[in-house]
C-alpha cells in the first residue's frame, strides 16, 4: 500500500459522484468507474448530472486528482474501493438488489487481493454477511446523502460508521482507516449487521421526529394551538435539539426514508418482533399526504360545482425538475372534474396527470380567476409573491399553503383564507 | 379502497337488487331507475333466503350480465341467532352465485364491522366488530369475498337517516318522529356523543356510482362530519314551526367509553372526486318535508277512503 491511498467508487450515481469528488478534495488520488460510457465522457468533460450546491467548484479545484472511467480494469490500482449504485425500490418498497450484486461482482473480480471493498448503498441488513467469500472480507458504510447538502455532509461528515466482517474490536484495514481519518471525524466501527441496521436506525429516529411533528400539527389545526410556536420550544430542549427534524410536511417524503420503514415491517414480520410504531408512522404519512385534498373538497369543491383551482408547483421538492413521489402531483390526480391552472419553475404544465390542465406563464397568471390556490412545492420564488396582487387576480380566498410558502400574517392582511399546516384557519 | 374495472361510467345491463323492499334497498332501486339503469327487484315475498327454495328462486332469476346488490337482513342482528340466520341468507344466495355468478357483486354492510376505537376510521381501518351485528356483516364480507367468483365490492354506511327508515333508533328519525307526535325530543344525558349519519339517498347514488364504475373492494358510505346528538336534536326540533322541545335525561346508563366517532374519507374523494354528501342541515330538512308531505298524503288517502 502506497502512504496515501488510491480511492475509488463505482456507480456514479448522485452518492457515488458526490463522495468521490469530495475523496479528491481530501487530497486522494481518486477513480470515478460507470459502465455507462456516456455519463463518463460528460463527467470527463466536468458536466455533472446532478445539481448540488458547491460540487461543480469542488470538482473544478479537484480536477486533477480524479478520473472517470468506463473500465473496471483499473480498479487493480486501487486500495480501498467503494460500491455506490442506487439500489431501486418497487411499490412495496422492496430493495432490487441485483445492480448491486452484478457490481460488487465486477469488483470482487478487478480489486486487488489486498484491497478494501466497501458497500456504500443502501441494503437490508444481512446482505453483506451473506456476501462474503474466504479470503474476501468485504465491508460496509453508512452513507447519510442528504439531497440539497450532499457536498456538506460528505466533506463534513459527523461519523463514520462501518460495519466490519472480523471482530470489530480488530483495527480497521490501515488504507481504510488513512482514508476515513482524513475527515477528522469520529468512526465507529461495529459488526455488519449493526452498520445495516444503524443506517435504518437513524432513518426510524428522522421519521419519529416528522411523526411527532405531524401528529400534534394536526391536533393544533383543530385545537387553536400553533405548531410553529411550540417547535422553538422544543428545539431549545436538549433533549430534543435544535436540527431536530419538527417540520411538519405532507407526509414522509424521499423514498429510501420509506424503504427503511418497509425493511423494519419485513424484517419484524420474518423475526416476530413488534413493529407496531413503523406501521403506526406509515399510516399517520399517508393520512396527512391527503391534507390538501380534504381541505379543498371541504372548503371549495363540496360547495362549488364550477370551481376553478391553481396549483403553484410541481416539482417534489423545490430545486430539482423531479416530480418523483410529487405531492402535488399526488394531489392533482385526484382533482379531474375541475379545470386547473399550473405554474412551476422548471416543470411542464404536462407533466401534471389530469385532463383539463392549463400551463400559466407565471406563478401570479396561475391564480388569475382561480376560487382557491395551492402552493404545492415550495420555491423560493413564490416567497416573493406579492400577495395583494394574487389576491386581486383569484376570483375565490382560499390559499392551500403547506409549507408556509407565505407569511401567514400578510396573506390574511390581504385578504386570503389562508390555510396551512399546524395551525388552525 | 376502491378500484375501479371502468375509469368512465358505464351502465350495468341490469341490476338485480336483492332485499329491494328494505329502507335501503327500495332507495338503491329508485336510484338506479332515475339513472336509466334497468333494475329488478326482489323482495322476501319473491325469494325467501331463509326458505327451502331460496337458492332455486334467486336462481331462476339470474343472468350472467346482472350486476347484484345484496342487501337483504334482518337487522339489526341483535343477537347470535339473528347472526346466524343471516349467514344463511348469504350462504343460500351464495349457491345461486355458484351457478350463475354475478358480473359484479355490491354488498351493503355496516360501519359496524370496525372496532369502536378506531378514529379516524377509514377503508384500512382493521375489521374488528364488537356487535353480533357488526360480525354478521364482517363474515358476510368475508363469505362474498371467499367463496363468490364475482369481482366484489362492500358498501359500509354508518348511522343512516330518512323520510322512510322503519327503525326509530336513537337519532334523526326518532327526533322527527317524537316531535311530529308533539313529544319533547329526548337526548341521553346532554346529548354529546358525536357521530357521523348520512341521507340514504347519498348511500343509493354512491351504490350507483359502484355499479357503473365496477369498482372493487371497500368504501365507507359516510360524510366525515360527525355532530352531537344534541346538535341534531335541535336542528330536527327547529324545522318544526314552533320549534319542538328537546329534553335531555338523565342517563340510565354509564356515558359510553367512546364518547366520538370520526370517519376520514379521503377514500372516497379518491373514487368519486365529484360526489358530495347532502350537509346534515339540508338533509334533515329535505326529509321533514318529505315527511310532511307523506303525512298529508295519508290524510287525503283516509279522508278520500
Amino acid at each position: 500500500m502506497t502512504a496515501s491511498p488510491k480511492i475509488a467508487y463505482v456507480g456514479m450515481t448522485h452518492l457515488g459522484l458526490c463522495s468521490s469528488i469530495s475523496a479528491a478534495s481530501k487530497g486522494f488520488e481518486t477513480l470515478g468507474v460507470d459502465l455507462d460510457p456516456d455519463l463518463v465522457a460528460k463527467l470527463e468533460k466536468g458536466d455533472l448530472p446532478v445539481n448540488e450546491p458547491e460540487l461543480d467548484d469542488l470538482l473544478r479545484d479537484n480536477r486533477q486528482r480524479i478520473v472517470f472511467t468506463t473500465e473496471p480494469d483499473k480498479l487493480a490500482g486501487c486500495d480501498v474501493i467503494y460500491v455506490a449504485p442506487d439500489v431501486p425500490t418497487d411499490d412495496t418498497g422492496a430493495s432490487d438488489l441485483g445492480k448491486l450484486d452484478q457490481l460488487l461482482a465486477l469488483v470482487v473480480e478487478h480489486a486487488r487481493a489486498d484491497a478494501v471493498i466497501v458497500v456504500l448503498s443502501q441494503v437490508p441488513p444481512g446482505f453483506t454477511r451473506a456476501r462474503q467469500r474466504p479470503g474476501r472480507p468485504i465491508y460496509y458504510q453508512v452513507e447519510t446523502l442528504v439531497f440539497g447538502r450532499a457536498v456538506e455532509r460528505a466533506t463534513r461528515p459527523e461519523r463514520f460508521i462501518v460495519g466490519s466482517p472480523a471482530d470489530p474490536s480488530e483495527p480497521l484495514p490501515a488504507a481504510m482507516l488513512t482514508y476515513l481519518e482524513a475527515f477528522g471525524c469520529p468512526i465507529l466501527p461495529m459488526r455488519l449487521e449493526s452498520a445495516e441496521l444503524a443506517k435504518i436506525s437513524i432513518n426510524c429516529c428522522l421519521v419519529a421526529s416528522v411523526t411527532v411533528a405531524n401528529t400534534l400539527a394536526e391536533l393544533c389545526e383543530r385545537i387553536g394551538a400553533d405548531w410553529s410556536e411550540i417547535v422553538p420550544a422544543l428545539k431549545l430542549d436538549a433533549r430534543i435539539g435544535p436540527r431536530s427534524y419538527l417540520a411538519p410536511g405532507l407526509g414522509i417524503a424521499g423514498g429510501n426514508l420509506e424503504r427503511d420503514l418497509a425493511t423494519v415491517m419485513r424484517f419484524s414480520e420474518a423475526h416476530g418482533t413488534d413493529a407496531g410504531l413503523v406501521r403506526a408512522f406509515v399510516a399517520n404519512s399517508r393520512h396527512r399526504k391527503d391534507w390538501p385534498l380534504r381541505v379543498i373538497h371541504s372548503e371549495i369543491l363540496a360547495n362549488l360545482p364550477e370551481a376553478r383551482l391553481g396549483v403553484l408547483g410541481l416539482a417534489y421538492k423545490e430545486n430539482t425538475h423531479s416530480v418523483k413521489n410529487s405531492p402535488s402531483l399526488a394531489f392533482i390526480r385526484h382533482l379531474g372534474p375541475w379545470p386547473i391552472q399550473v405554474y412551476d419553475p422548471v416543470v411542464p404544465a404536462s407533466a401534471a396527470p389530469h385532463p383539463s390542465v392549463t400551463g400559466a406563464a407565471s406563478a401570479l397568471a396561475a391564480a388569475d380567476g382561480v376560487d382557491a390556490l395551492a402552493v404545492m412545492t415550495p420555491w423560493a420564488e413564490f416567497r416573493e409573491l406579492p400577495l395583494d396582487d394574487l389576491a386581486k387576480r383569484m376570483r375565490g380566498r382560499l390559499v392551500l399553503d403547506p409549507y408556509r410558502v407565505f407569511d401567514p400574517k400578510a396573506a390574511h392582511a390581504a385578504g386570503l383564507d389562508h390555510r396551512t399546516l399546524g395551525v388552525a384557519a | 379502497m376502491l378500484t375501479h374495472t371502468y375509469d368512465t361510467p358505464k351502465a350495468p345491463e341490469r341490476v338485480v337488487v336483492i332485499g329491494a323492499n328494505g329502507f335501503v334497498g327500495s332507495t338503491i332501486v329508485s336510484e338506479l331507475t332515475k339513472a336509466g339503469i334497468p333494475v329488478r327487484g326482489l323482495t322476501r315475498k319473491e325469494v325467501d333466503l331463509l326458505s327451502s327454495e331460496g337458492a332455486q328462486r334467486l336462481l331462476a332469476e339470474l343472468k350472467p350480465t346482472d350486476a347484484v346488490v345484496f342487501v337483504s337482513a334482518i337487522a339489526p342482528a341483535k343477537n347470535s341467532d339473528q347472526m346466524i340466520a343471516n349467514l344463511h341468507m348469504a350462504q343460500t344466495a351464495l349457491r345461486a352465485f355458484a351457478a350463475v355468478p354475478p358480473a359484479h357483486l355490491l354488498y351493503i354492510s355496516s360501519d359496524a364491522v370496525y372496532a369502536d376505537d378506531a378514529n379516524p376510521v377509514t377503508e384500512r381501518s382493521p375489521l374488528a366488530p364488537s356487535t353480533t351485528h357488526g360480525m354478521m356483516h364482517a363474515a358476510r364480507e368475508l363469505m362474498f369475498k371467499s367463496d363468490g367468483k364475482s369481482p366484489f365490492v362492500a358498501l359500509r354506511p354508518t348511522l343512516i337517516y330518512g323520510a322512510n327508515d322503519p327503525h326509530s333508533g336513537y337519532g334523526p328519525n326518532r327526533f322527527r318522529r317524537q316531535a311530529a307526535s308533539g313529544e319533547p325530543i329526548t337526548l341521553f344525558g346532554e346529548g354529546e356523543e358525536q357521530r357521523d349519519h348520512v341521507a340514504v339517498e347519498d348511500v343509493a347514488r354512491l351504490a350507483v356510482r359502484i355499479l357503473q364504475h365496477r369498482s372493487v373492494g371497500a368504501l365507507n358510505a359516510v360524510t366525515g362530519v360527525a355532530t352531537s346528538f344534541a346538535d341534531i336534536a335541535r336542528l330536527v326540533a327547529d324545522n318544526f314551526d314552533p320549534a319542538a322541545v328537546v329534553k335531555p335525561l338523565p342517563r340510565t346508563q354509564p356515558r359510553p367509553h367512546l364518547l366520538h366517532r370520526f370517519f376520514d374519507i379521503t377514500e372516497c374523494y379518491k373514487a368519486f372526486a365529484n360526489f358530495h354528501f347532502e350537509r346534515l342541515a339540508d338533509g334533515l330538512a329535505r326529509v321533514h318535508r318529505e315527511a310532511a308531505a307523506q303525512a298529508e298524503g295519508a290524510g287525503e288517502l283516509r279522508r278520500s277512503a
